[in-house]
């Protein structure tokens, strides 16, 4: 019933593992050697049995001392030995806290300095995934497999040498069940081979299935009409199960014979067996087989251990790829230092800026425009048309592909991030706030402002009072005892921007989240920040920005038009249709005349 | 261990039951033929090879017999295994389909993938890599001791007396054990809670890098962990620890008691078979030893797994929604309310309290009020996402709670915010509102939700895959994609939520014309943002705080000055704001 092949796996994925292990490494082989010490000295005892047993069965009798020393020198081995595998594990455990501390450090050291765009084309729960769920499952490599390795071949390799010093016949002969598991294991390995491929594409449809039977179970139930994805569900549980009984039978008579060939009652009637005849045959004393009937029963719980932990190392493997694969991540370039320049002025000029996720599909294509200080622009245009993009390469949530965009006379890519952001603050249609004081979310940016800015920035963006009325005023939590509706969040972002007091201001549909009473509390709260400052603001509802210094239509990723309000409409474009289409020239009186 | 087993096989727990007898029956027979290896050294070492080799055959065949029954011990542990990858992961199923719709959130839809993929998975290897190993190794011992107090008493006492111990070193252990464990996972769930913020929250976290500490909070949790982990290493080495050396002192002590009793004994010893019965007793004392150190070895690995099935019963344990044996059709498609209140906990404040309201059939509910009034939960109520906690919500006349759940939902279309898209088709998709629906309908239902010019543009036109692999979608694509799939129901109820402006204008105008279109022939409940949506309707609701403020038509309101008007008011202001021009700064 295995479901990985361990042997091959183990020598593809060498690279990830020991790259991630790096660190600790020096820690794991201490933990293994001293478990491989551990384990020689636990088995003791059993030569300690052996030997009094063959002095008592001896013509010259038994003599106190000699077994009170061979008594003490087993128990002491057994304490010894004890203490250094429970010391192997403690040292084992502690290297595995010691790496996945470090690796979730580095990771978010890593992250912290990815394209912002990065994180929009992934869900948070990917990026938990690998920070704390794959990097947990390294834990079975780390805490376990040395030390567990460690142990089996310690044993293993001391009983043999016993048992060879002892009688190297006898040795031989009882050894036999082992090879005897190779083969049997070698053949389950063999007939899992033929069936795996088959196997693994049904795990990946039952995953899909499950997927879309978890995800759409709430749309199913609400039609209820059919029960499509709950039987799709079903057929794929039933066909998965197949898979897996084929996979499996094969499999069952190898495994099952290889279990039974190495269980202590087999290797200990192939001892008995064998012994028996040698001493027949006069070859060994009868209490010569001692030894080995102590000895050689105990390998089987090693080795299953081993062949145990083999099989947790493939999930370990996989959790190693995909975390080192996340620290190789591309990086944001940063200027060098002694590049990076400081810009001179607010104006900001897109030249020649096109992007794409990817080279099929172009999102931006030859944009340019210029941000004249002190002035409002607006882009316009149909959904997906790039105007989220465009404001998003002005924050550098990512790169153009091709031509830049300066502020000040200097490309972004050549200011440090901070100081860019000290340029330029924005408010977004997504509100994120963080789980911490209201104080704190406030002065994010500026951690050493004062109660009275803070305070100030909370007036200007509306919510102040709000605030205030909280049961610990602005020391409450965000999501404990603050809880704030969408507007109101978003009130609490737009202080947090006005306490930076950027000269330039990116607002993108910043009341989109906001219900009705807050969205005129937004907009109070908006045209008092962005008084003086340079705007750049995208919208849907054209009568919003039908005042802006200047209109861009951006359609399929160009500047289609370009201009005043009046103008554009005059031109009779794009623009004069979209406007025609939203239907604001008779907009604001709707609800009275309509009833 | 076995109950939460036996709880998710259900039906199929024979299965479990035939493996574990098995499995104790491997372990009794092992025991039995390793108890030979008594009289089998007995006779040789007293030098009589005869009379060894007869015990020997005897010896041989148990373990023949135990290897045969080891065959069918594996097999009936496949089947287990087969018992909880089919039938238990369709119980899930069947048991999930039965839930209310509010039960799935994101976060209970992601771990109930887990459960069922990765979980199950790992369940069903169980009896193959750790219960045979277990349960075989619990019961050998046992026969062993019983051959140890045949042989020599005082061993076999010791022995006997090691095994309670030993269970309390378990139980003791694992007590320990658990309450670190809870402690980790608390600050594990914590750390996982920063992560998540870290990902959602990096561009705000990074462009409000205040002196350097964006990272910081996520750190602090890191850190935290890392500690309570550190604890949890210490308390489990000791756990793992104090079980491996409960079984070696036994194991020590039987090793002492041996060798006293032989040197207080030599002399009689010498002359009578007793002193080969103490040497095999000692040879014994070991095989009595390492099943139970394989035991205590995976004493982790069951917590593991048990941390799996606890998971599994959590699920199990929501209650489904309750299901009428004898169903009531209803008699139109009227909506009433009536002294409804509801909380999703006991511990939680009302969400609702209190709510009574007749919606007409064919006329046109819009609900108005700031977010968190209750407007959303009082729209799922209808659909029956969860049920009331106090009054009832009835439809033409009927508690929801006395119809079939295909009855209710073939009453109710909804036309909400979240867009879930099955793999297939854009009309495969659609064709999910009306599994009867002909093209010609579907692809009316598609223009009508202004799909036209989408479909136009993609080659495969309404055959166009979506999802991955498939066309790339926008978010107002998708969403009037759900739009057209509940047109396409037309049923008689539609519920409606455009509760922020979020909507694109396309998607807004899509659905004005769609409530134009069904206002008068279908009962429509809309929780409105739009000024022209709420002048649309026939009647008002306003909520506040959960409580029903105010209800009336729309020129009734107007004129009240209450919330309403307060409402038309902020409305009209936010339709009319210009953002602020540096040469025209006082524009409002």
């Amino acid at each position: 019933m295995d479901t990985h092949d361990t042997a091959p796996a183990k020598t593809r994925v060498r690279g990830p593992i020991s790259q991630i292990l790096h660190p600790v490494r020096g820690r794991l082989i201490v933990a293994g050697l001293l478990a491989a010490a551990g384990a020689m000295l636990t088995l003791v005892p059993l030569a300690g049995i052996a030997h009094i047993g063959k002095m008592a069965l001896s013509d010259n009798g038994l003599e106190p001392a000699q077994v009170w020393w061979a008594l003490i020198a087993g128990v002491a081995s057994l304490c010894a030995g004890m203490l250094l595998i429970s010391g192997a594990e403690l040292l084992a455990h502690l290297a595995d806290n010691r790496i996945t501390h470090h690796l979730r450090r580095a990771l978010v050291q890593r992250l912290s300095s990815v394209p912002l765009g990065w994180f929009t084309s992934r869900a948070s729960g990917e990026v938990k995934q690998a920070m704390q769920d794959d990097i947990s499952s390294l834990h079975s490599l780390t805490a376990h497999f040395f030390t567990t390795s460690g142990r089996a071949a310690g044993a293993v390799l001391i009983s043999l040498i016993y048992l060879f010093t002892m009688d190297w016949r006898m040795a031989i002969v009882s050894i036999l069940p082992f090879p005897g598991f190779f083969l049997f294991f070698a053949r389950a390995m063999k007939a899992s081979q033929t069936n795996m491929q088959a196997f693994t594409a049904g795990m990946g449809r039952i995953d899909n299935s499950v997927v879309e039977f978890v995800n759409g179970i709430a749309v199913v139930k609400s039609f209820s009409t059919g029960t499509r994805a709950h039987s799709s569900y079903r057929e794929a549980i039933d066909a998965f199960a197949l898979a897996f009984i084929g996979f499996t039978r094969p499999l069952v008579a190898p495994m099952a014979n290889a279990n039974a060939m190495i269980a202590p009652v087999t290797v200990l009637g192939v001892v008995l067996v064998s012994g028996t005849v040698f001493v027949g045959l006069g070859w060994i004393a009868a209490p010569d087989v001692l030894p080995f009937a102590l000895v050689t029963p105990g390998l089987c719980g090693p080795l299953l251990l081993l062949h145990y932990i083999t099989h947790d190392l493939n999930h370990a493997a996989g959790a190693a790829r995909r975390v080192q694969a996340l620290l190789d991540t591309p990086v944001l370039e940063q200027p060098a230092p002694g590049l990076q320049q400081s810009p001179k002025g607010n104006e900001i000029r897109f030249e020649g800026v096109s992007y794409g996720y990817d080279s099929a599909r172009q999102v931006l294509a030859d944009v340019s425009f210029t941000l004249k200080p002190g002035t409002t622009t607006a882009i316009v245009g149909r959904s997906g048309s790039g105007k989220s993009t465009l404001a998003r390469l002005l924050l550098r949530f990512f790169d153009p592909t091709q031509g830049r965009i300066t502020l000040g006379g200097v490309d972004l890519r050549e200011i440090e991030t901070c100081n860019l952001y000290r340029h330029i603050g924005f408010v977004l249609q997504e509100v994120r706030l963080i789980h911490a004081s209201v104080r704190d979310n406030i002065a994010l940016g500026r951690p050493s402002a004062s109660q009275q800015q803070i305070e100030d920035a909370a007036r200007i963006a509306n919510i102040h009072q709000r605030i205030l009325d909280l049961p610990r005023g602005y020391d409450s939590v965000i999501g404990e005892d603050a809880l704030f509706s969408g507007g109101e969040q978003q009130r609490v972002s737009i202080a947090r921007a006005v306490l930076l007091d950027p000269p330039v201001l990116v607002l993108d549909e910043p009341t989109a989240a906001a219900d009705a009473e807050s969205e005129v509390a937004i907009q109070e709260a908006l045209s008092r920040f962005a008084r003086g400052r340079t705007l750049l603001v995208i919208a849907h509802r054209l009568d919003s920005i039908m005042l802006a210094d200047q209109i861009i239509v951006l359609d399929n990723g160009i500047v289609h038009e370009q201009g005043r309000h009046e103008e554009l409409l005059a031109g009779k474009g794009l623009y004069a249709h979209l406007w025609a289409q939203g239907g604001y020239s008779q907009s604001a009186d709707l609800a009275v005349s309509s009833c | 261990m076995l109950n939460p087993l036996v709880q998710l096989l259900d039906k199929d727990a024979p299965v479990l039951h035939r493996y574990v007898w098995m499995a104790v029956l491997y372990g009794l027979l092992s025991g039995l033929t390793l108890t030979t290896l008594v009289p089998v050294l007995d006779h040789l070492l007293a030098g009589d090879v005869r009379g060894a080799a007869l015990w020997l055959g005897l010896m041989l065949a148990g373990v023949a017999i135990c290897w045969a029954w080891r065959l069918q011990l594996d097999r009936a542990g496949v089947a287990v295994g087969v018992a909880i990858l089919q039938g238990a992961r369709q119980r899930i199923g069947e048991h999930v389909a039965r839930l209310p719709v509010g039960w799935f959130t994101a976060q209970n839809t992601s771990r109930l993938g887990h459960v069922i993929t990765q979980g199950m998975m790992a369940v069903a290897q169980l009896p193959a890599h750790v219960l045979t190993p277990v349960i075989s190794g619990a019961v050998t011992p046992l026969v062993v001791v019983v051959a140890l107090f045949l042989l020599h008493w005082s061993l076999g006492l010791i022995a006997l007396l090691g095994l309670p111990v030993l269970c309390v070193a378990l139980w003791l252990t694992a007590r320990l054990g658990q309450r670190a464990d809870r402690t980790y996972q608390h600050h594990f769930a914590d750390a996982s809670q920063r992560m998540v913020e870290f990902a959602q929250a990096q561009s705000v976290l990074r462009a409000f890098n205040g002196e350097g500490a964006s990272t910081q909070l996520l750190e602090q949790a890191l850190d935290q962990q890392r500690r309570s982990g550190m604890r949890l290493i210490y308390q489990s080495t000791l756990s793992v620890v104090l079980n491996a050396w409960v079984v070696q002192a036994v194991f020590a002590a039987l090793l002492i008691a041996a060798a006293l009793w032989l040197n207080a004994n030599q002399d009689i010893a010498q002359q009578s078979g007793t002193v080969i019965a103490v040497v095999v007793a000692l040879l014994l004392t070991s095989r009595f030893i390492d099943p139970l150190l394989e035991v205590a070895s995976y004493a982790e690995i069951l917590r593991g797994a048990y941390g799996q099935l606890a998971e599994v019963q959590s699920i199990f344990a929501v209650e489904p929604l309750p299901e009428p044996d004898q169903p009531l059709a209803p008699a139109d498609s009227s909506v009433e309310f009536r002294q409804v209140s509801l909380r999703y906990a006991h511990d939680q404040p009302d969400v609702l309290s209190g709510i009574s309201l007749r919606i007409e059939p064919g006329s046109m509910t819009a609900l108005v009020g700031a977010s968190g009034s209750g407007k959303t939960t009082l729209v799922r109520l209808i659909a029956r996402f969860f049920d009331a906690t106090q009054g009832s919500v009835l439809i033409g006349g009927v508690d929801v709670r006395q119809m079939s759940s295909s009855q209710l939902s073939a009453r109710i279309s909804q036309i909400f915010q979240d867009t879930y898209l099955f793999q297939g088709s854009i009309a495969d998709n659609i064709r999910i509102g009306s599994p009867a629906a002909s093209f010609g309908e579907i692809l009316d239902a598609a223009q009508q939700a202004g799909l036209g010019d989408l479909i136009e543009r993609l080659p495969l036109g309404i055959d166009t895959p979506v999802g991955e692999g498939g066309a790339r979608l926008s978010g107002g694509e998708r969403q009037r994609i759900t739009i057209a799939r509940a047109l396409i129901k037309n049923a008689p109820i539609l519920l409606v939520d455009e509760a922020t402006a979020a909507l694109d204008a396309q998607n807004q105008s899509v659905i004005a014309r769609t409530l134009s279109s069904l206002r008068g022939r279908h009962t429509v409940v809309v929780i409105a943002h739009q000024l022209s949506t709420v002048s649309m309707a026939d009647q008002i609701v306003v909520l506040d705080k959960g409580q029903l403020v105010e209800q009336g038509t729309p020129a009734a309101l107007r004129g009240s000055g209450g919330r309403y008007a307060h409402f038309l008011e902020q409305r009209r202001a936010a339709r009319g704001w210009r953002i602020a021009v540096p040469s025209n700064s006082e524009q409002a």
